[in-house]
């Protein structure tokens, strides 16, 4: 098990390393942020089976306190992170409280009242400190070796952190932990009968997925150095939907892949059509309505038939001798 | 404070028009319909065009806008929806997404990006003892009145209205009557997506018009049918005056918190009496 994880982690950072010189540094920095967002949505929506449609309220909330954090108070990145992610944990502690009790579509819907009050909470009361929607710019200095507004290191920087979080996320949901999170996806009520807290179980993974949305903000904060409303607009919510589903939900190898492929369609697509919403939406009805198990899912079946045919063929070879 | 009250019940009556759809779409069949928000700016975008062809019928503009509405709304059903009955909530919630993200991109196409000016076709202002108000706002709250009267008769009354209200108690049980409770929803999301873009219609000469308009209006209109009840009919009545009211006094005072302040009576309510879906 402890190998086949090492492989996996070195696959992943293989995989961004090589599409680098293809794209540019840059964009990748910018794929991997948004893959470790599409995890921490996948956390909720693939494992728990609960869909938000506010999840970037977490990220913002990352990104405006690390902002805020070194604009006002010290210009230490490694501190600022950690505020961010703190920020956004404890936002989703609070409001976690509301949220986890109600499920389906009110859960969705309610995540995006949240995201739209803390939209509008940086854009117009806490304009004098946000600087409303022309947003901030921010200057951190360098932690020891690690300069921030270097692009290289913000590259290298950013692909651990990845690797980090689908590490620890593997770690959670293959543990009895993230058993009883898709239990919970497959029938809440029996899991209650078995004597489980769900109210618990619920609110702590809403918690791991905000922090580590949260960690993203943070992380787009620093690559931009760059703050404004756009990052916690709540129509950018699609994308992480859209990414998941596209990888195949319940699955962080999934969530990267939806995440990258996400990230190219959005990127390159408009260069080429200028339709491209319309191009995401009917490639979502032909998810919804065909593929629903994504891209993984996909291939994890073909996968799966292989080995079959595979066994089989042993079976019968193993006959063959016997006779 | 006279003309706060007329305007809350002005952005009450605008919203009950785009709830009662989706009210009705979720109390039926379960699906959280967003591409109500495309029927709506539809309609809105038809009055564009059909203004600037009947000039100076503003009445003619509007039925007609509101007409051709309903044949796009039954393919939408026909096409999509209809196939997502019985799929779990988010699928149909995500499909009816790419829906309306699908139509909003056709209206840039067509109509482009840039916002449309539509003035205010009666334009005559009522004065009562002192105080001048617009009658075109009188004249949408009398219409959304004369609307609930109208159609709390077309659900007592009428035998489709009957089976409507029967299906959304107990939508098996309609089933095995012999009903065919499809055919009548198709009615149903038809006259809902007609009432949106009614609604569309009305409130398009006193807001502003441009392709995004149905999201931030159509997450209104999920807090009033969140706060009045899904699929009950008079609650959302009532949740979309009484959130149109809220919306005007706090824009009378704070302007830009009247949007939010929706969402926070959405969250209160759902604190107390959570929905389960």
């Amino acid at each position: 098990m402890r190998e086949r994880e090492l492989i996996a982690l070195l696959v992943i950072a293989g995989g961004f390393l090589l599409i680098t010189p293809v794209l540019s540094v840059n964009r990748v920095t910018d794929f991997m942020i948004f893959c470790i967002f599409a995890m921490s949505f996948d956390l909720l929506y693939g494992y728990m089976g609960r869909l938000s449609f506010g999840h970037l309220l977490f990220l913002g909330t990352g990104a405006y306190c690390s902002g805020l954090f070194l604009k006002y108070i010290s210009r230490n990145p490694m501190l600022a992170i950690i505020v961010g992610i703190l920020v956004a944990g404890l936002l989703g502690m609070l409001i976690g409280l509301i949220i986890v009790r109600t499920t389906g579509a009110c859960f969705a819907l309610i995540n995006l009242a949240f995201n739209h009050i803390g939209f509008f909470l940086v854009l117009s009361p806490l304009r004098r400190i946000t600087n409303g929607e022309d947003g901030f710019g921010i200057h951190a200095l360098p932690f020891g070796f690690l300069n921030f507004s270097s692009r290289t290191t913000m590259y290298w920087f950013v692909l651990i952190c990845l690797v980090l979080v689908f590490y620890l996320l593997k770690r959670v949901t293959s543990s009895p932990f993230g058993i009883l999170i898709r239990s919970i996806k497959e029938d809440e009520t029996r899991v209650k009968f078995l004597g489980y807290n769900t109210f618990f179980y619920k609110w702590v993974t809403f918690v791991l997925a905000g922090s580590v949305a949260g960690l993203a903000g943070t992380l787009t904060a620093l690559n931009y150095n760059y703050v404004n409303p756009n990052v916690m607009d709540v129509h950018g919510n699609v994308g992480a939907v859209f990414a998941c589903l596209i990888g195949g939900a319940g699955s962080l190898y999934g969530a990267v892949v939806g995440g990258v492929s996400y990230m190219v369609i959005s990127n390159y697509l408009p260069i080429y059509i200028q339709r491209w919403e319309m191009f995401l939406g009917f490639a979502l009805l032909m998810i919804i309505f065909r593929f629903q198990k994504g891209i993984w899912g996909y291939l994890q079946s073909v996968w799966e038939y292989v080995e079959r045919k595979k066994t089989v063929m042993k079976a019968i070879g193993v006959g063959a001798v016997k006779r | 404070m006279i003309h706060t009250i007329v305007y809350g019940f002005t952005i009450g009556a605008i919203l009950y028009f785009i709830a009662i759809g989706l009210s009705l779409t979720f109390g039926m069949m379960r699906v959280i319909n967003f591409a109500h928000t495309l029927t709506y700016t539809l309609g809105v975008y038809m009055l564009v065009s059909l203004g600037a062809l009947f000039k100076g019928y503003f009445v003619i503009a509007a039925m007609i806008a509101v007409v051709v509405v309903i044949p796009i709304s039954y393919l939408i059903e026909r096409c999509i929806i209809r196939r997502l009955y019985g799929e779990s909530l988010d699928h149909t919630f995500i499909a009816t997404f790419a829906i309306a993200l699908i139509g909003v991109d056709t209206i840039k196409w067509i109509w482009g990006v840039l916002p449309y000016p539509l003035s205010d076709p009666i334009g005559e202002y009522l004065t009562i003892g002192g105080l001048t108000l617009p009658i075109y706002r009188i004249v949408i709250v009398m219409i959304a009145i004369l609307l609930f009267i109208g159609l709390e008769f077309f659900f007592r009354k009428s035998i489709v209205g009957k089976i409507v209200v029967a299906a959304l108690e107990d939508r098996d049980g309609v089933g095995c009557l012999g009903i065919d409770v499809d055919h009548y929803f198709s009615i149903v999301f038809m006259m809902g997506s007609a009432l949106a873009a009614l609604g569309g219609v009305l409130y398009a000469p006193i807001s502003s018009v441009h392709p995004y308009m149905g999201l931030s209006i159509l997450l209104l209109c999920f807090a009033v049918v969140i706060v009045g009840g899904m699929g009950n009919l008079r609650g959302t009545f009532v949740s979309a005056l009484a959130l149109g009211m809220i919306m005007a006094v706090t824009a009378r005072y704070w302007s830009q918190g009247a949007e939010t302040m929706v969402f926070i009576v959405m969250a209160i309510v759902l604190i107390f009496r959570p929905i389960d879906i």
